[in-house]
């Protein structure tokens, strides 16, 4: 084959054509934009945030592309075609340095987002998100918006549970300790409420008890547990002070239902996708016996010991 | 391949020009990552820097590599072989610098702009409109300019090396205004999946159609003359040639072989990603056969050392990208640091160390002098061999632990701490790096500008 000027440039973009029309062509005239059913279209609000999310690379952490093969945020809805089609440019991302935010809607309430935007470490010591205090609140509560909107229809179904939380938590923190710690320990389940910590108090155990509570709980409850952490003045109801807890007869059943579940409409998540159960129970013993100082690890009933424990 | 002609008086301005433009990039581009590594490390240091946050110095350290260092220093070596090889001059030096110009104009307004944050948030095309407008114009000027020098050419066979290096500033003048969707100004984006597949179709063109014919054609060049051996085979040449376009541009939609688009898409990019071992493996049989038995003169030679260096990378990468386009392998390797370390080792072992070589073989013979310093080319091979190979390693380490942690559903959160070791190492391997692209500009300066013309 003689490669004459001609060959190579008419023979280099006829393939280039040939492939432009097979790989970008074809699948754009047969793309389906049907919306999927959780797709809605977004308020001129949020679409403000989208732009300011797109203004500061936060594509190149946050994905949003949720996989069949994902466990935690955001797993319950593997992303559809039809989630898309209001997105121009697509956000899908190709790198997870944070989480996946599909679904990023509604898991925390707006404050928990505010906080977490001044100081990404003010709400997770762990993380290695840049801060973005210079945006200025208002920029923070615009991206919030959008951000509260990640999950479309699935999105405001969890906000409308926020909102309705956060009255009740609200009103329970303003009618004081006693009314504000009762109310913490009846919400949780008749049957969890009078478990005692399984495992016992050793210091092995409250030294992992404290790990945990550094990576976890320092922002917003405080290296000294008086729920003046960084996260504080951005937080309202604030964070608990557990030393208001002393005798007021909080089980560790009840500590741990909390710290798995979270309380919805407060800043306070939920841990069950990221700590296993002893982790859960190490981190309430710290809590009980550090700031609390009345723990009822390893107290009756306790049924058959683990075969380590000592 | 064309005996030299020392008769002839020429003036390289163009390749001179696009020499100091790539060095000079080089250090901007480095420093800019070398921010980005910090960040990484310790998110709090330099916080509230709107301009240089981590979410803007990442595209800015991606685009000045991709347009300011690599690209510039590959057509630094084009500028000078394509004339050579031609046996004629270059069709207008004039219009060789004002292209070059312009293209230092928008690498400059196109990393500004994203430091400003006008970006179009899409990978690899960020560029706003009015820069990729700039683009367009300055690969025109340099597609024109190449093609016109091969027009007035007095040697009739054309080498391989001109192949690449037309096919590659041709084609990609087209996949950028196909890539950046250059007819919406106010997006450069379509909508929904269609633009997930637009984009990488035109992203991982910028190495398909770009870096890599562009590193192809400084390898095919310079590696023969260095070794003083005829190239193995034209056959070969040929055949990896034509099969490097067919393949190359099939593979993008390997980027979204997780997501809701067409199954059949995915399977044309995961079968041809697989044969991009066919054109990989034809170039590699040719250069190494045509070097074989003359590493040792390959060593000596400061050039000859970075470009096969290079190859070796290119072997690596591509070996690596194609065993990375299957499925399973994927559900551990995408959306971690492994395809950072994926994406180093290409851009930076392959493309950069191919061009840095490039710069390293042209520099003596356009100026006419020896290199100011070999053992400052010669730092600067191991400071960057040594910084993209553990940085390779550590960032493919660090991707395997969150990789194989996610998929036994291990949340992120609880991962961060466990990388964090390796984003230190990655910093500091990258800081060789860095080091080495200032010892490179200060070289190339001095061997263009202040050149006492003895060899240290």
């Amino acid at each position: 084959m003689r490669m004459t000027p001609k060959v190579v440039v008419v023979g280099s973009l006829a393939i280039l054509a040939a492939v432009v029309f097979v790989m970008v062509c074809w699948p754009y005239a047969k793309r389906d934009m049907t919306p999927s059913n959780i797709y809605r279209p977004r308020t001129p609000v949020e679409a403000a945030g989208r732009a300011i999310y797109l203004k500061n690379g936060c594509v190149y952490c946050h994905s949003q592309s949720i996989r069949t093969i994902d466990w935690g945020h955001g797993a319950e809805r593997v992303a559809q075609a039809g989630d898309y089609v209001g997105d121009r440019p697509i956000l899908l991302g190709s790198q997870r340095t944070g989480v996946d935010l599909s679904q990023e809607g509604g898991e925390h309430p707006d404050d928990w987002h505010i906080a977490h935007f001044v100081n990404p470490r003010y709400t997770r010591p762990n993380s290695i998100m840049p801060p973005f205090e210079w945006l200025g609140i208002k920029r923070l509560e615009t991206l919030t918006q959008y951000i509260q909107s990640l999950g479309m229809k699935q999105a405001d179904v969890r906000m409308e549970r926020q909102r309705y939380w956060k009255q009740e938590a609200i009103k329970a923190y303003e009618a004081g300790p006693e009314a504000n710690v009762k109310w913490l320990a009846e919400i949780v389940p008749e049957g969890w409420r009078n478990i005692p910590n399984p495992y016992p108090t050793t210091p092995a155990s409250l030294q992992r008890g404290q790990v945990i509570y550094q990576q976890f709980c320092i922002g917003c409850h405080g290296p000294i547990g008086d729920g003046m952490g960084p996260a504080q003045p951005y937080i309202y109801p604030p964070p608990l002070n557990f030393t208001i807890l002393k005798g007021r007869e909080i089980s560790g059943g009840i500590i741990y239902y909390q710290l798995m579940n979270g309380i919805t409409g407060t800043a306070m998540p939920y841990f069950k996708r990221e700590l296993e159960s002893q982790k859960i129970w190490e981190v309430g013993d710290y809590v009980a016996v550090y700031f609390i100082n009345q723990s009822d690890a390893n107290k009756e009933p306790r049924g058959i010991d683990a075969s380590w424990e000592p | 391949m064309s005996s030299p002609e020392p008769e002839m008086p020429k003036t390289y301005k163009t390749a001179k020009a696009f020499c100091l433009t790539s060095a000079g990039w080089f250090t901007m581009a480095t420093s800019a990552g070398m921010i980005g590594a910090g960040y990484l490390i310790a998110p709090d240091f330099m916080a509230n820097i709107e301009w240089i946050h981590f979410g803007r110095i990442r595209p800015i350290h991606v685009n000045i590599n991709l347009f300011g260092f690599v690209t510039p220093g590959l057509l630094a070596a084009a500028f000078y072989f394509l004339p050579r090889l031609l046996r004629t001059e270059l069709y207008s030096e004039k219009l060789g610098i004002v292209s070059c110009v312009l293209w230092n104009i928008y690498v400059f307004a196109g990393v500004v702009g994203i430091g400003l944050g006008y970006t179009q948030g899409r990978e690899y095309a960020e560029l706003a409109w009015p820069v990729d407008i700039l683009v367009g114009i300055s690969f025109g000027l340099v597609v024109f300019n190449l093609l016109m020098t091969v027009r007035q050419r007095k040697e009739p066979i054309l080498y391989v090396s001109i192949w690449y290096a037309c096919a590659a500033v041709l084609l990609t003048a087209t996949t950028y205004c196909i890539g950046n969707v250059i007819w919406r100004p106010d997006t450069g984006a379509l909508l929904g999946i269609p633009d997930a597949i637009i984009l990488w179709f035109y992203g991982h063109n910028v190495f398909g159609l770009l870096l890599t014919p562009l590193g192809l054609a400084v390898a095919y060049y310079v590696l023969p003359l260095v070794s003083r051996s005829p190239l193995y085979s034209h056959t070969l040449s040929l055949i990896g040639f034509w099969s490097l376009l067919v393949v190359y541009t099939h593979i993008g939609t390997h980027h979204l072989l997780q997501v809701p688009v067409p199954t059949w898409l995915k399977v044309i990019a995961i079968v041809d990603s697989v044969a991009m071992v066919i054109p990989v493996m034809i170039f590699l049989i040719n250069i190494w056969y045509t070097v074989k038995g003359k590493l040792g003169v390959i060593y000596a030679d400061i050039a000859g050392k970075f470009i096969f260096t290079g190859t070796i990378m290119y072997f690596f990468v591509n070996i690596q990208g194609s065993i990375m386009s299957l499925p399973q392998v994927q559900r551990v390797t995408h959306f971690n640091n492994w395809v950072v370390a994926h994406a180093h080792l290409g851009v930076l072992g392959f493309a950069g160390m191919t061009a840095l070589g490039g710069l390293y073989y042209i520099l003596p013979k356009i100026t006419g002098k020896p290199l100011y310093s070999r053992f400052l080319a010669d730092l600067q091979y191991w400071f960057v061999l040594i910084g993209v190979v553990g940085f390779t390693i550590g960032l493919t380490i660090a991707g395997l632990i969150q990789g194989n942690a996610w998929i036994n559903g291990e949340a992120l959160y609880r991962v961060l701490p466990e990388i964090h070791i390796y984003y230190v190492a990655r910093a500091s391997t990258g800081l060789l790096v860095a080091i080495a692209a200032y010892l490179g500009l200060y070289n190339v300066i001095r061997t263009l500008f202040f050149n006492p013309g003895v060899s240290r």
